[in-house]
């Protein structure tokens, strides 16, 4: 079983589900930690259920999990009363970084002690780690009042693993997966001013666009170990 | 230069500026409660450079050797809180304290303590993986919306006690019969149940290489709030054994902070038990109760902290917040 990690009204979610339906892949939301099912016995997560998609499973039947949330969102959790949320909403992300961070499946990305997927960073870090590599930073400006800066064809590098998809060179590409090194995680956009060697950084996502059939099909191969599936999107 | 952020009239910090004032240090006090007329300017390159002004004072954050964290949420202080978050004002201290938690992430001076070494506390069972591999021994645990289930380990374990799973401070709690009715309320929000570990509570502050530990005696389940319930509490300085006070070190060294209150409790049979790590404690409450100079200790380390070489910074990303509302 493969599982999706996400708000209810994220659309890649929903889309990578369907595509992955095959692989019995089930989208977890908010919704799931307020139900009856989940027994977290920590130092022994083989014993383990949760719940996923409105149903009870074993946590040693999930295969690999791609979270698509920094946390759980309080204002999604319409089910608790409003005073409550807030706590509510806490307590979840801090049960749900605990319960990833001890799963033995691929898990993309990692929870962290700041966010269920990754390393949490604003673009300050981003960019600071991107300059430590010796990549150039162009300036980008966080003032309301300052003119949009003039980028001539952007390109992003996707890190999935060890593989790096788009249109950019070789260098750039080495790059993005250097980036991802340096923020211990295994699924990452880069974009850059340009596809060609020596173009600037301008930010990083953690979060990329899953729905292009290469990058699903990446994510599906990283979970899966490499093995070809009939789920992979644009497979006969 | 040494950098305080928070509340000046909040004990720990208010300790901390005293004793630093005391030793001849340079100390900039930034109070949160001037949110609204303070400016934060980040350069953001392969070091983390800018300035900050505050009430007409202005410090070059280069100049900076270490800073003390105690920052409340800045959005709930009166005038901002009051004004709600679609306002200037709530925009603008949300910039400020973004700017000064990145800031703080990456500035190579001395952070007490860093924000992502403090970020383990978010999740205690998270942060138990630590303790863990640091040779404590943690408590049986369950997290469960399954009211059948902490039925099972209740009758496994006899007697449990309830606690939060974030870093949301909660009052820790003996699970007992007149809670039975209200069990089903866990299918609502994962809830942590934890088996009862009898015994004496120490407070162990880790400060660099210092070791401060007390002895806690209450018949409260949660001293803190022993008052509150009517409960008695007694600390007293005590020792703890040399491989205790060096797994407690070796444990707030991997957690990447430079001090922590770290909670333990040694059980009957003399196993130590570390429920949580601290990684902003509130330390006067045990100082002034132990009589122990943590406060000094504190002020001795940031007061030591020399200026770190930077390299020069050579592209930027800036990052300013001038309040104009």
């Amino acid at each position: 079983m493969l599982v999706v990690i996400a708000s209810i009204n994220d659309p890649i979610a929903r889309a990578l589900v369907g595509l992955w339906a095959p692989l019995d892949c089930r989208l977890l939301t908010a919704a799931d930690l307020s139900r009856v099912g989940w027994r977290c016995y920590v130092g022994t997560p083989s014993s383990s259920t949760a719940v996923v998609g409105g149903r009870m499973v074993d946590a040693s039947d999930i295969d690999g999990v791609v979270t698509r949330l920094p946390s759980v969102l309080e204002h999604e959790l319409v089910r608790i009363a409003p005073a409550d949320r807030a706590y509510a909403a806490a307590e979840m992300s801090a049960f749900l970084t605990f319960w990833l961070s001890q799963l033995g499946c691929p898990v993309l990305n990692r929870p962290t002690a700041t966010c269920l997927a990754g390393p949490g960073w604003r673009r300050e870090r981003w960019a600071y780690e991107a300059a430590l590599l010796g990549i150039p930073v162009g300036t980008v400006s966080r003032r309301a009042d300052s003119a949009p800066p003039v980028r001539t064809q952007p390109a992003t590098a996707t890190v999935v693993g060890p593989r790096c998809l788009g249109q950019v060179s070789p260098s750039l590409a080495v790059r993005a997966r250097q980036l991802a090194d340096a923020a211990s995680v295994d699924l990452l956009s880069v974009t850059f001013s340009g596809r060609q060697s020596g173009a600037a950084f301008l930010h990083a996502d953690p979060w990329p666009d899953l729905a292009p059939p290469p990058v699903a099909n990446a994510v599906l191969d990283y979970i899966l170990g490499g093995a070809v599936h009939p789920a992979r999107a644009g497979a006969p | 230069m040494i950098l305080l952020w928070g509340l000046p009239e909040e004990t720990p910090v208010a300790a901390v500026r005293h004793t630093l004032e005391r030793l001849g240090a340079r100390v900039f006090m930034l109070d949160q409660r001037a949110v609204l007329q303070t400016e934060v300017e980040l350069s953001i390159g392969t070091v983390a450079g800018g300035m900050v002004r505050s009430r007409g004072q202005e410090i070059d954050l280069g100049e900076v050797t270490a800073l003390y964290l105690r920052p409340y949420d800045t959005r709930r202080l009166p005038g901002v809180r009051d004004r709600g978050p679609r306002s200037p004002a709530w925009r603008h201290a949300v910039t400020v304290d973004e700017a000064l938690w990145t800031w703080a992430d990456l500035t190579p001076a001395l952070v007490v303590n860093r924000p992502s070494a403090q970020a383990t506390n978010n999740s205690k069972p998270y942060q138990a993986q630590c303790v863990s591999r640091a040779g404590f021994e943690t408590p049986e645990t369950l997290i469960t919306t399954d009211p059948e289930a902490v039925r099972e380990f209740w009758a496994t374990h006899h007697t449990l006690v309830y606690k939060s799973i974030s870093g949301v401070r909660s009052i820790v709690s003996t699970l007992d019969v007149e809670h039975v009715p209200r069990l089903r309320q866990v299918s609502w929000c994962p809830t942590q149940f934890q088996r009862y570990i009898p015994g004496d509570d120490h407070r162990v502050h880790v400060v660099g290489n210092h070791i401060f530990a007390c002895r806690i005696t209450s018949s409260a389940t949660d001293y803190r709030y022993a008052t509150r319930q009517a409960e008695d509490v007694q600390i007293q300085a005590c020792e703890i054994p040399p491989d205790c006070a060096a797994r407690c070190k070796t444990l707030v060294a991997n957690l990447g902070l430079e001090i922590a209150g770290v909670d333990l409790r040694r059980s009957p049979d003399g196993a130590w038990y570390c429920f949580e790590v601290n990684p902003s404690p509130g330390f006067t409450y045990y100082q002034e109760a132990s009589g122990q100079p943590i406060d000094e200790a504190i002020a001795r380390l940031l007061a030591a902290a020399k200026r770190r070489a930077a390299a020069p910074v050579r592209v930027h990303e800036s990052y300013r917040s001038k309040h104009k509302g």
